[in-house]
């Protein structure tokens, strides 16, 4: 019975998980471009990147769902929910991670931007030699924390029908008088799969400070 | 303004949406009122040297950050009827929203505490204060302190969670808009007039939240 | 040698005080007062890493004793044990009438008195930021001597005022320099009417010039007859205002007596090492 109620809600993790992944490639892809912009001389590069960073994370993913699924149609065809709950993710996943890259790059220490400079580094190099694995190390623990949110934000898109893990278990929930226990089965996956990604992140994290440091 | 512009829709049913969020707000505040003092009680609680109230805490805390908002809003509104209780729609989004705050809150509470610098505790036992003294004058003045910018930023957090209580009926902004929407068919208006007002709400309060930071970064 | 002994440097001038020359190594307490401070066969480690071997000591009352010898000797630990902010492992420790037995085990209410007799003041000077400086100073009188806080504010002030820093009293203590910051450190713990004061590398987190202020208050205190425990890297400090020299190494005391004489002749090949690394600065 506990068993049965577990597969049940499982079948739903697949999407719970390809959801999440989805999204977060599609936050970072984005957050890369939106980093160097937030770091722009150029005001009007910096204001539009600005501009885009606050209003992704200004807005709930649910509304950014809604919008999507019932105001985008691209010809006659909308998109599809799950097209809509992935993108909408991404989006604010993007201005999240954008800020999380940012203050990354900044607590690379200022003298190793002086000493790449002084070496007559070009900026590609500097990007690509210096600054760049050290952001990787400092963003990761920020990183793996929005990666856990969103595996867990990923629930917001079963409103818009698609039959990720809450979705299966509201389903289940609604036709067995065993509600709670359904949904407390759901929360205990979720907790089961976020828990041992932090501590993962934690140990990698303290790892990389050993090989960097 | 034409009948069924942006503005026209914004401007006609901006009443009914204010309504909305208020009670969005209401619920922010409620469940901040309650999670602030849960938190700060969980975030000793996580260290207790009594072994049963240790690993009560760390599962309060693990269930409320480890589990969706979405998935305690449902489980207190649609699941706890099974088991005998029915919450009004309202009560069931705080109750689940603010254990949800009182999980992540205590870590950050927990985080400040931790950050309190040593030395000023031992100043603290240099010169003989009593424990009860050093917590209440020195370490949580401090640890919540060093907590606030997170905390701040965690209070935006909540108003946007408080958006998953659509999925349980209650009347706040997303569920006003969506029910405007699906009596007008112009969802793209007013789901974006919504997000209007959740944006103004949230950016300004984000940016606060940041100042504050660089603020007392600079002064510490 | 001369250039970091020489009585001109950073102001500083022999006080009248100094006991010189022919200072009985083994007795210090025969010349000065009877002894405000007894350490006996202390020990503590940590884990495997034996921090204090059987360290004694004694700081006659009204004297200053300067601590010296090289990073990880155990200096901190030893003055921190001497107000049990570090619990050693073997001992006995005695300030003025309290004594605390740590085989007897340590009753609350003697630690209590241990710590109300020793002041401490910390190489980074451990304010709290959130207070004024006044507070700083009259929240430790209020709720450790329990004075009523007008009371403990007049004390305070007089305090800031002796430490030529009565305008700061309304600031916080990020707006202090470092040598203003611990200036008010040691004002909070006057303010408790310590008998004895502990000072940990008072002046090592410091620019040299803010370090002068530093050490020209602690050494009015020491003028004033004040009984001071100093770890210090101020040479000229140990030379010229301290009565005892003590030099650590490994965990035990390997040398004790008249300042100007070990540096002069020190006897011990550790000793011998570390005054010329200090010297070569
Ligand atoms: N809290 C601690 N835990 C473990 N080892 C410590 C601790 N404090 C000090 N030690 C060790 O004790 C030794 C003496 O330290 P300390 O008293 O600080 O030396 P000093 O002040 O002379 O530089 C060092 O080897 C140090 O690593
Ligand atoms: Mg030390």
């Amino acid at each position: 019975m506990n068993v049965e109620i577990l597969f049940a809600v499982l079948t739903g993790l697949p999407l719970t998980i390809l959801i999440t992944l989805t999204a977060l490639g599609i936050g970072t892809l984005l957050a890369i471009p939106l980093l160097f912009g937030l770091r722009s001389t150029n005001r009007t590069v910096w204001f539009i990147s600005r501009c885009f960073v606050d209003i992704c994370r200004g807005i709930p993913p649910i509304v950014w769902l809604f919008v999507l699924f019932f105001g985008v149609s691209v010809g006659s065809a909308r998109l599809s929910a799950f097209a809509a709950g992935v993108i909408g993710l991404g989006l604010v996943a993007s201005g999240y991670l954008a800020e999380i890259f940012r203050g990354a790059v900044k607590a690379v220490h200022a003298g190793q931007w002086e000493a790449a400079h002084a070496l007559g580094f070009p900026a590609t190099s500097t990007w690509s030699q210096v600054i760049g694995p050290q952001v990787l190390r400092t963003a990761l623990p920020g990183f793996t924390t929005y990666a856990i949110a969103l595996l867990k934000d990923s629930s917001i898109v079963s409103i818009l029908g698609v039959a990720e893990m809450v979705f299966t278990t509201s389903q289940l929930a609604r036709s067995s008088d065993l509600g709670i226990f359904v949904y407390a089965v759901a929360a205990a996956v979720y907790i089961g799969l976020s828990v041992p990604l932090g501590v993962l992140s934690r140990s990698l994290d303290v790892k990389l400070r050993k090989a960097v440091a | 303004m034409t009948s069924g512009s942006f503005f026209y829709d914004f401007i006609q049913y901006l009443p009914q949406l204010l309504e909305g969020l208020k009670i969005s707000l209401m619920i922010t505040g409620l469940s901040l009122t309650i999670g602030v003092p849960v938190a700060l009680f969980l975030a000793f609680g996580v260290t207790a040297k009594r072994k049963a109230l240790r690993w009560f805490c760390v599962a309060v805390v693990e269930v409320g950050r480890g589990a969706p908002a979405l998935v305690l809003l449902q489980l207190a509104y649609y699941g706890m009827p099974g088991a005998g209780i029915t919450l009004p729609a309202l009560t069931s989004a705080v109750l689940a929203l603010s254990w949800t705050a009182a999980g992540y809150m205590a870590e950050y509470v927990r985080g400040g505490i931790s950050a309190v610098p040593l030395g000023e505790i031992e100043a603290c036992q240099a010169v003989g204060m009593k424990r009860p003294d050093t917590l209440r004058f020195v370490i949580i003045p401090q640890g919540l302190r060093i907590a606030l910018p997170s905390l701040m930023g965690f209070a935006v957090m909540l108003f946007q969670a408080t958006s998953l209580a659509y999925s349980v009926a209650v009347p706040e902004l997303m569920s006003q808009a969506y029910s405007i929407g699906s009596s007008n068919f112009r969802y793209l208006n007013i789901l974006i007039a919504a997000g209007v007002l959740y944006a103004a709400i949230s950016i300004p309060s984000t940016w606060f939240s940041v100042l504050v930071e660089k603020r007392m970064n600079r002064h510490a | 040698m001369s250039e970091v002994l020489g009585p001109q440097q950073r102001g500083m001038t022999i006080p009248s005080q100094a006991i010189t020359s022919s200072f009985p190594l083994d007795s210090p307490s025969a010349v000065l007062g009877a002894p405000k401070v007894q350490v006996s066969h202390l020990a503590k480690a940590y884990g495997d890493n034996l921090v204090l071997r059987d360290v004694s000591l004694e700081v006659p009352s009204g004297s200053v004793t300067a601590m010296i010898g090289p990073s990880g000797a155990g200096k901190s630990t030893l003055l921190r044990c001497m107000n049990l902010l570090e619990r050693p492992d073997a001992g006995t420790i005695q300030i003025g009438e309290h004594l605390i037995d740590v085989a007897k085990g340590i009753a609350p209410k003697n630690l209590a008195a241990l710590r109300r007799s020793t002041g401490m003041v910390f190489q980074t000077f451990n304010l709290f930021p959130h207070m004024t400086v006044l507070r700083n100073i009259s929240l430790p009188q209020q709720r450790v001597l329990g004075r009523s806080s007008s009371e403990a504010d007049e004390i305070s002030h007089r305090l800031l005022s002796r430490m030529g820093l009565h305008d700061k009293a309304g600031q916080y203590p990020n707006r202090c320099s470092g040598g203003q910051q611990q200036r008010i450190a040691i004002a909070r713990a006057l303010a408790l009417d310590p008998e004895v004061m502990l000072f940990d590398e008072p002046t090592s987190a410091l620019d040299p010039e803010v370090g002068a202020e530093v050490l020209d208050v602690m050494k009015e205190l020491a003028s004033e007859g004040m009984t001071m425990v100093v770890v210090t890297h101020e040479m000229s400090f140990a030379a010229n205002v301290s009565d005892q020299l003590v030099v650590m190494a490994e965990g035990r005391i390997i040398e004790r007596g008249d300042p100007k004489d070990i540096m002069r002749n020190p006897q011990h090949e550790r000793t011998r090492k570390f005054l010329h690394a200090v010297m070569e600065r």
